[in-house]
């Protein structure tokens, strides 16, 4: 970690001669390294199969694996700058810490170079996130087109297996997964009062991981044989001798899960070591809170579905036998790594989303988060708690049925610190002074629908009932009123929240409604009516169907295309108001917690000076409370750090 | 609060909880239960109901009233009353909630060790999934083995299930009961069947291309017919490894959950049809019967253009009698002479 002077950016330089130009960090140097890396790749693999006289030489399956999905991307990101202090240090050139040309930015240019700044790369994540966003939901269109009437009509059944296992896996590694970490990058370190990050350089990596993942679960589609076709659980034995396109989920999983635990870790010293004076535990932003949770839970989860990808990947190219029966291969060990992982996954994707509520509700209510600490409480016992449930999505995998009660039960416990939050979060809108502006629209839709994803959630957890409703329609009615109506909900308030502070611009308050009240409808329409088409009889991830099912299926596809269109109207308000919108003040929602104490956008290093934190962020109606003292105003007495509670 | 306030809210609550009474009560949920087990579960299922349905009338109670009674206007920039929390209340709020889940868990795990226990004499028929084809064997002497589930109503059945590649899952949703079926691993079922008729078995683990197709009929029928069933197959199939004849073994062997077959009445597009498998050998240059058999042990030699390898099972040699090949080999053949 190092600590910023109050530096100013250097401003544009000139633009560098052609010969220096095929060396600078950048798109040119890329258009040669990436090939180059391809290329030592290849070379790797073509000299070791000769050297151990394996045929073919040129085996065009591990190719792929060592040249195109690790080594080229390797040469991508040194292509584009991510690694050259670090090679500089390494080489023993001189490195030049105190120079943050790469830090800020001053035209639409800065955003797509390697940029050191939080803010910037906060802003990066999202638009990059929301680019898979609708590439995703793109594939959910087309298969809902196919859906909408029983037999097949648009697409074959590789084709739709590969458009699901595409759709779930970068709405869950490249869209929700990240955009809650663009979203705390932005404002994590404007909460605690630092000027960026603990590990700037770390925290660009971690961005450009992003687009090399992403890419790859897309390309699979033009993989032999079609895109990855085993749903985003990717279960084995199926996944091991799937056409090459498996491959492309295996690795880009790789290279998400590194961008996750990078970012994790900075999250972690950030929080710990980087919070202004006075900034106990105690007085963190709940969103802080959640981001802290939800880190832990990444460094300590996301190793597994790594572990668990390689398993299949070697049994593919490698010739090993984790998951082959045949050769002594235990086939459900794949899902007891995968869930180990994949269960603490559904709290990364709804702990910071829980963070974002907290934030909202309190500022558009004008009151005090209702019981804050039992708030921050609880999400420390959804962690804990959360590594002790994965097999409940094991219920009817044939594990040993002795596992199933402790599994219901600690499932069961879950709901309590979770309803803790929910009721928490009504009782702070309780005589409050309700303002309905987007991000409280939003906030409130996800409390509505998270209250009924749980409560689908509570029957799940009810090992005779999953046992019949495992695996249906059903399942995938809870994951969207989860994941969708929770944690998408969440994302649109904290964009439509943030978006004055991050942009400048203030986004347009009837456009954010109609897409609030489209999204709203078109979601219930969507999923409402897959829970009991599920129970009656209706399998997930199925082509076809019987033809019972028709008539609800329609109903839904229609929904699902109103859903799609909604995302029009975001996509088209965030430009629009990004480019020409009203000039947003530097505290619009009159929030107390320090990223508002800012201008918008705030100024490349967030403070001119620290701040000093004197009380809770939250102290909406007390007369004269203060969060924290900037910019010269004089501090009260007694503005020594507390004792911390935790770290 | 104010009385008035509370009677408002109130009305709220109780107009939530019936609304949502009505969509849990009017809406088809669960198919018709056809046995014991699915009578349990449909027992747990609305027990969790009302409990779910009095929170969701409380929880949207409470957003209603707040949403028309606190709600103020953009211009108001007056705050709320700074009240931090109660701890009363959080004791309620995390202790009520808790009892209720365990309440729920009590009364699950219950009807779990019920829906597990066949008591001491169950009919064991043994389950065998394969991409993707259900085949069932049914215990006598000398067993049966057919493409189709008959069971005899009122009797205990512990289906013991095997998959021969991937995991497959078997679902009867009116059986209510769910299990994979792993390769390497022998899970088991219980189903006391209640309700004679018929009824649709699914694959519900994506297992490949032909998963959605993965289906078998089920039969539930009287004591009775289901020793006649037996009987009449014993007599059909000879002994042993049951029927040789073609087209028993195509239905058996599943080769119409993915091929089209005029004779058979398949037209599943999964794999390539049959009809014209002599265009077929005659572009590959071989005798008819050659090229049929090669392309049913060996699927991977040769590919009909426009599918992929690796998709049909190349286990057919194994699982299949040469006597059942022979037969199944003939049948395609005299399938393309009536075809024309």
């Amino acid at each position: 970690m190092h600590q910023h002077e109050a530096h100013t950016p250097h401003g544009p330089t000139a633009p560098p001669r052609v010969g220096r130009r095929l060396t600078a960090a950048g798109y040119v140097r890329t258009a040669w390294v990436t090939p180059l890396f391809w290329a030592i790749g290849f070379a790797l693999v073509v000299f070791f199969r000769w050297l151990g006289g394996y045929d073919p030489t040129v085996d065009w399956a591990i190719v792929t694996v060592v040249a195109s999905l690790t080594t080229a991307p390797i040469g991508f990101l040194a292509g584009i700058g991510a690694f050259d202090y670090w090679v500089y240090y390494v080489a023993g050139r001189p490195t030049r810490p105190e120079d943050h040309s790469s830090h800020g930015a001053t035209s639409w240019r800065d955003y797509f170079r390697v940029n050191t700044d939080h803010k910037v790369i906060g802003v990066q994540y999202l638009v990059t996130v929301f680019f898979f966003f609708v590439v995703a939901g793109l594939a959910a269109m087309l298969f809902r087109a196919e859906l909408a009437q029983p037999d097949l009509q648009f697409v074959d059944p590789q084709a739709y297996n590969g458009l699901i296992s595409v759709h779930a896996a970068l709405m869950i590694f490249l869209f929700i997964i990240p955009a809650f970490a663009g979203l705390a990058n932005f404002a994590v370190p404007l909460m605690l009062g630092a000027p960026d990050m603990a590990f700037p350089r770390l925290n660009a990596l971690s961005f450009w991981l992003l687009p090399v993942a992403g890419i790859m679960m897309i390309a699979s589609f033009v993989a032999p044989g079609g895109a990855f076709a085993t749903g985003w659980t990717s279960y084995a034995p199926l996944a091991s001798d799937q056409p090459l396109g498996q491959v492309f989920f295996n690795m880009g999983v790789q290279w998400a899960g590194a961008s996750s635990i990078m970012t994790a870790l900075n999250f972690l010293v950030t929080i710990i070591t980087m919070r202004a004076p006075g900034m106990t535990f105690w007085r963190m932003p709940l969103l802080v809170w959640a981001n802290f949770t939800t880190s832990l839970l990444v460094v300590i989860a996301t190793p597994f579905i790594a572990a668990s990808q390689f398993f299949v990947m070697f049994d593919r190219i490698m010739h090993t036998n984790f998951f082959t029966v045949a050769e002594g291969g235990y086939v459900l060990a794949y899902q007891h790594i995968f869930w180990f992982y994949s269960h603490p996954a559904v709290y990364i994707m709804i702990l910071p989303g829980f963070g974002i509520i907290s934030e909202v509700i309190a500022v558009f209510s004008r009151k005090p988060v209702f019981g804050y600490r039992l708030m921050a409480l609880s999400l420390m016992a959804i962690l804990v708690l959360g590594f002790s449930v994965w097999a409940h999505h094991m219920f009817v995998a044939g594990m040993a049925p002795w596992l199933r009660v402790p599994m219901m039960v600690t499932s069961m416990i879950i709901a309590v610190p979770t309803g803790v939050k929910v009721f928490s979060w009504l009782a702070t809108m309780w005589e409050g002074k309700i303002r309905f502006r987007t991000p409280m629209l939003f906030a409130v839709g996800f409390i509505s629908m998270f209250v009924l994803g749980g409560l689908s959630g509570i029957f799940l957890a009810s090992v005779p009932i999953d046992i019949a409703a495992s695996d249906t329609y059903f399942v995938v009615a809870h994951i969207h009123y989860v994941l969708f109506g929770g944690s998408l909900f969440t994302i649109f308030a904290g964009i439509y929240y943030w978006f004055p502070k991050m942009t400048g611009r203030m986004y347009d308050e009837r456009l954010g409604r109609l897409h609030f009240w489209l999204t709203f409808i078109g979601f219930n329409g969507t999923f409402f009516p897959m829970h009991w088409v599920g129970l009656q009889g209706m399998p997930r991830r199925v082509a076809d169907y019987a033809a019972e099912f028709g008539n609800w299926n329609l109903v839904i596809s229609m929904f699902s295309f109103l859903l799609g269109a909604s995302t029009i109207v975001f996509v088209y308000n965030i430009i629009q108001s990004w480019t020409r919108g009203p000039i947003a003040e530097s505290n619009p929602w009159r929030a107390m917690t320090l990223e508002w104490q800012v201008s918008s956008p705030p100024p490349v290093f967030n403070f001119d000076e620290i701040p000093q934190v004197v009380g809770g962020p939250y102290e909406y109606g007390v007369p004269g409370a203060r969060h924290a003292v900037l910019n010269g105003d004089r501090a009260p007495a007694a503005t020594t750090r507390e004792e911390e509670t935790v770290g | 609060m104010r009385r008035g306030s509370i009677v408002r809210l109130v009305v709220y609550g109780v107009l939530s909880g019936v609304a949502a009474s009505l969509v849990a009560v009017f809406v088809p949920w669960l198919p018709t239960s056809a046995s014991e087990e699915m009578d349990r579960i449909e027992f747990v299922f609305w027990f969790t109901t009302v409990i779910c349905v009095a929170i969701f009338a409380i929880v949207s109670a409470v957003i209603i009233y707040s949403v028309l009674k606190f709600r103020v206007a953009p211009e108001d920039d007056t705050d709320g009353p700074p009240i931090h929390g109660h701890t009363g209340i959080e004791i309620v709020w995390t202790a009520v909630p808790a009892v209720l889940v365990t309440a729920i868990s009590v009364v699950s795990a219950i009807v779990l060790a019920q829906n597990d226990d066949l008591g001491s004499n169950p009919l064991r028929i043994s389950v065998t999934a394969q991409q993707f084809a259900w085949r069932f064997e049914y215990p006598g002497e000398p067993p049966v083995t057919s493409g189709e589930l008959v069971l005899p109503v009122g009797q205990g059945v512990k289906l013991t299930l095997h998959s021969l590649d991937v995991i497959h899952a078997f679902w009867v949703p009116e059986f209510g009961q769910k299990s994979d079926a792993v390769p390497g691993i022998e899970t088991t079922l219980a189903i006391t069947p209640t309700r004679m008729g018929s009824y649709s078995l699914v694959c519900t683990e994506l297992c490949g291309l032909g998963h959605s197709t993965m289906r078998a009929a089920v039969r539930v029928v009287s004591r009775d017919d289901y020793e006649a069933y037996l009987a009449s197959e014993r007599e059909g199939g000879g002994a042993g490894e049951g029927a040789d004849d073609g087209e028993s073994v195509f239905a058996t062997a599943g080769c119409g959950s993915c091929h089209a077959f005029g004779p058979a009445g398949s037209d599943a597009e999964v794999g390539p049809s049959l009809d014209d498998l002599a265009g077929a050998a005659e572009s590959a240059g071989q005798p008819l019967d050659e090229f049929v058999s090669e392309s049913i042990v060996d699927p991977n030699e040769r590919l009909a253009e426009g599918y992929q390898g690796d998709v049909m099972p190349n286990t057919y040699d194994k699982s299949l009698s040469e006597d059942q090949l022979d037969g199944l080999v003939q049948y395609l053949v005299d399938g393309q002479a009536n075809g024309g």
